[in-house]
């Protein structure tokens, strides 16, 4: 035997950047995650070649579930062509050797930050969000070692109470995105920064969803057909952003998530905020043929 | 396509990211040894950041970021994080180091000396502008002593303990590869001591005296007085799979134990050392840590607040990210405000409730 035998050729980089002992953690917590839904698990989070604040969470997930015959989609705002999910897609296909796509159809892992895709996805995909902040209950409890006491004692009373006083100072629910949920009736989540649009798709969803904040070090999964609840009063119903009724100007669909454009003179335009679905449709209108996936929403409602 | 037109996608970070390298040039290996003997405390700083010593890779990241000290550290720790840990050094001692500085501020004089070493503590802060103007800035020669300081100095920390002044723990044995890892597991709180001092160790050092020049100031408990602060090189010995202990080599490091009359009637001392020279760090790190015993959650010298928000990567990486878009998130909040003012019923007494 000689060292030789032992050892393999030197290579700047493992496969998927990651070496084997970052891989073998992060697939322990991963599978810890999946086994108790919605609650956070700390994990080493190491440093990879991008800033932290900008997906270093969900690429480490990402790198530890690519192969060779995955196929890649990244979606920033719910665009593909957004230029850190560009970048963030061209370094997983780079150290991986994984296809690329934009099409939510073709993909079998979907790296996003704050969207979900508008077409459904299917057991075979899984999806991971990028989040910026873990904690529901950082508006309320900033300290990290008391909110983990308070998600061990179920003490979520402070959230409920932060969301009737927004309905007594403002009439409604203020909160925006991050809407946050209770998972498997346990723990709340916060689904990271998606708009409370697309939260219900999480709700007994067929796909797998990891959720990684890399800066804050902790990840946390809904396994399909998990119950995901929105924090809501009996009284008062869940309300998505009013955007059924809006149309893109550039596609012609309606009743999917819009960014608004502001005009010149007073007014705003919509675009359809998954890209990829208003290209499609785009080209289905000029005669190609483009497979148009069954959508979560339907004329605008939830189906 | 006209529907990704308007957006710049991957052609426009390559061409931004080249703008931004056209501006640095060709990096050369000149280039790496000219700012390894000019700029050895920068270096160093970033050395201790990244918590990886190799000056050569140092200057590479430095000269690769154009200088910018949050990129460097990313570089570094990028590269870092991907090598095997081949091996556990053995611990060092205090009175091991090879010491080049070590100063007290809480004797007059203490065993083993005084040893100013190199500094600037007592330099005139003055511009040599004459280089400018072509006069180049020789420094005068050192005149060595002659009567040369030991290399290895006794702990002042040792001296008091065995004057009942300060409380001395027994110390628990723990086996190398049972030493918890920063760089491998989580930060949890309450933190494994280790986990304290390595993430001090690593630190920012701008942060670091932000919030140890706040506790300075009052918001701590604790006044420090710099028990010892010391300059070294300290020898990297690991053992060969054979079982023969042999040097790899000396690295520089710096330390600081500052101490203060605690509440037990005893004297208290905070810690702090660091790969690299670099004072300003070590002495804030040490107050921190000096005050962090009972400090109220949400200060500034409590634990969880100076290690989460002092660690350089984590802190410069989410700073920069608010530069990404975040529009679907505002779009939300739009909605949800313009939703609350269609609701709202311009009646006199409506807006009383809602001031």
């Amino acid at each position: 035997m000689t060292i030789a035998t032992l050892t393999k050729p030197w290579e700047a980089f493992s496969y998927g950047f990651l070496d084997a002992s970052a891989k073998r953690e992060l697939r322990r917590k991963m599978l810890k995650a999946i086994a108790v839904p919605g609650c956070q698990m700390p994990y080493a989070s190491r440093e990879v070649p991008m800033a932290r604040g900008w997906g270093t969470g969900g690429l480490q997930v990402t790198l530890t579930l690519l192969k060779p015959s995955s196929v890649v989609k990244v979606i920033d705002q719910g665009a593909d062509d957004s230029v850190n999910a560009a970048s963030i897609r061209s370094f997983l296909s780079k150290v991986s050797g994984a296809a690329e796509t934009w099409d939510t159809l073709a993909a079998t892992l979907i790296q996003s930050r704050h969207r979900i895709p508008e077409e459904r996805l299917r057991a075979d995909q899984v999806l991971v969000l990028q989040v910026p902040n873990p904690e529901p209950l950082r508006p309320v409890e900033p300290n990290m070692s008391v909110a983990r006491q308070m998600h061990a004692d179920a003490d979520y009373g402070r959230l409920w109470l932060i969301l009737y006083e927004q309905i007594v100072r403002s009439g409604r629910i203020m909160q925006g995105a991050s809407y946050p949920a209770l998972v498997n009736g346990r723990h709340v989540m916060t689904p990271s920064p998606i708009p409370r649009w697309d939260l219900p798709k999480l709700h007994m969803a067929q796909h797998l969803t990891f959720l990684s904040a890399g800066r804050e070090k902790r990840l946390y999964a809904v396994p399909p057909f998990t119950r995901v609840e929105p924090l809501v009063f009996s009284d008062v119903p869940y309300k998505v952003e009013d955007h059924a009724a809006l149309t893109c100007h550039r596609s012609g669909v309606a009743g999917y998530f819009m960014n608004e454009i502001p005009q010149d003179g007073g007014g705003s335009v919509f675009e359809l905020s998954d890209s990829n679905l208003g290209i499609k449709a785009i080209r289905r209108a000029e005669g190609e043929d483009v497979a148009l996936g069954a959508t979560w929403y339907e004329n605008g409602k939830m189906q | 396509m006209a529907y990704v037109a308007t957006r710049g996608g991957e052609r426009a970070i390559e061409q931004s990211e080249r703008l931004y390298r056209a501006e640095l040039g060709q990096i050369d290996a000149a280039r790496i040894r000219a700012l390894r003997a000019a700029l050895p405390m920068l270096i160093d700083r970033v050395m201790g950041e990244a918590s990886l010593y190799e000056p050569d890779l140092a200057a590479l990241a430095l000269a690769q970021a154009g200088g910018d000290l949050y990129e460097a550290v990313l570089l570094l720790r990028a590269w870092r994080t991907t090598q095997p840990r081949l091996a556990v050094a053995a611990p060092v001692l205090q009175d091991q180091l090879f010491t080049h500085r070590r100063i007290s501020a809480a004797f007059k004089d203490i065993p083993g000396g005084q040893i100013l070493g190199p500094s600037l503590d007592y330099s005139h802060r003055l511009l040599a502008t004459g280089v400018l103007q072509g006069r180049p800035f020789a420094p005068a020669p050192v005149e060595p002593a002659a009567d040369p300081a030991p290399a290895r100095q006794p702990s002042l920390a040792a001296w008091q303990k065995a004057q009942g002044l300060v409380a001395d723990p027994p110390r628990a044995e723990v086996a190398p590869d049972e030493i918890p890892d920063l760089t491998r597991e989580p930060l949890l709180f309450p933190a494994a001591r280790a986990h304290t001092l390595q993430s001090l160790a690593r630190a920012d050092t701008g942060g670091m005296l932000a919030l140890g020049y706040s506790a300075m100031r009052g918001y701590g408990n604790a006044h420090p007085t710099v028990n010892e602060l010391r300059l070294a090189e300290a020898e990297v010995r690991v053992r060969h799979p054979r079982g023969t202990e042999f040097s790899a080599g000396r690295v520089k490091v710096s330390q600081a134990e500052v101490i203060s009359k605690g509440k037990s009637g005893l004297l208290e001392l905070g810690f702090c050392a660091t790969l690299g020279w670099n004072e300003v760090k070590v002495i804030s790190g040490a107050t921190l840590d000096l005050n962090a015993p009972g400090a109220a959650k949400g200060s500034p010298v409590e634990e969880e607040f100076f290690l989460y928000h002092t660690e350089p990567v984590e802190a410069s990486g989410f700073c920069i990210h608010f530069k990404l878009p975040h529009y679907v998130t505002f779009q939300s909040s739009l909605d949800a405000l313009r939703g609350s003012k269609a609701a709202a019923v311009p009646a006199p007494e409506s807006e009383e409730v809602t001031a």
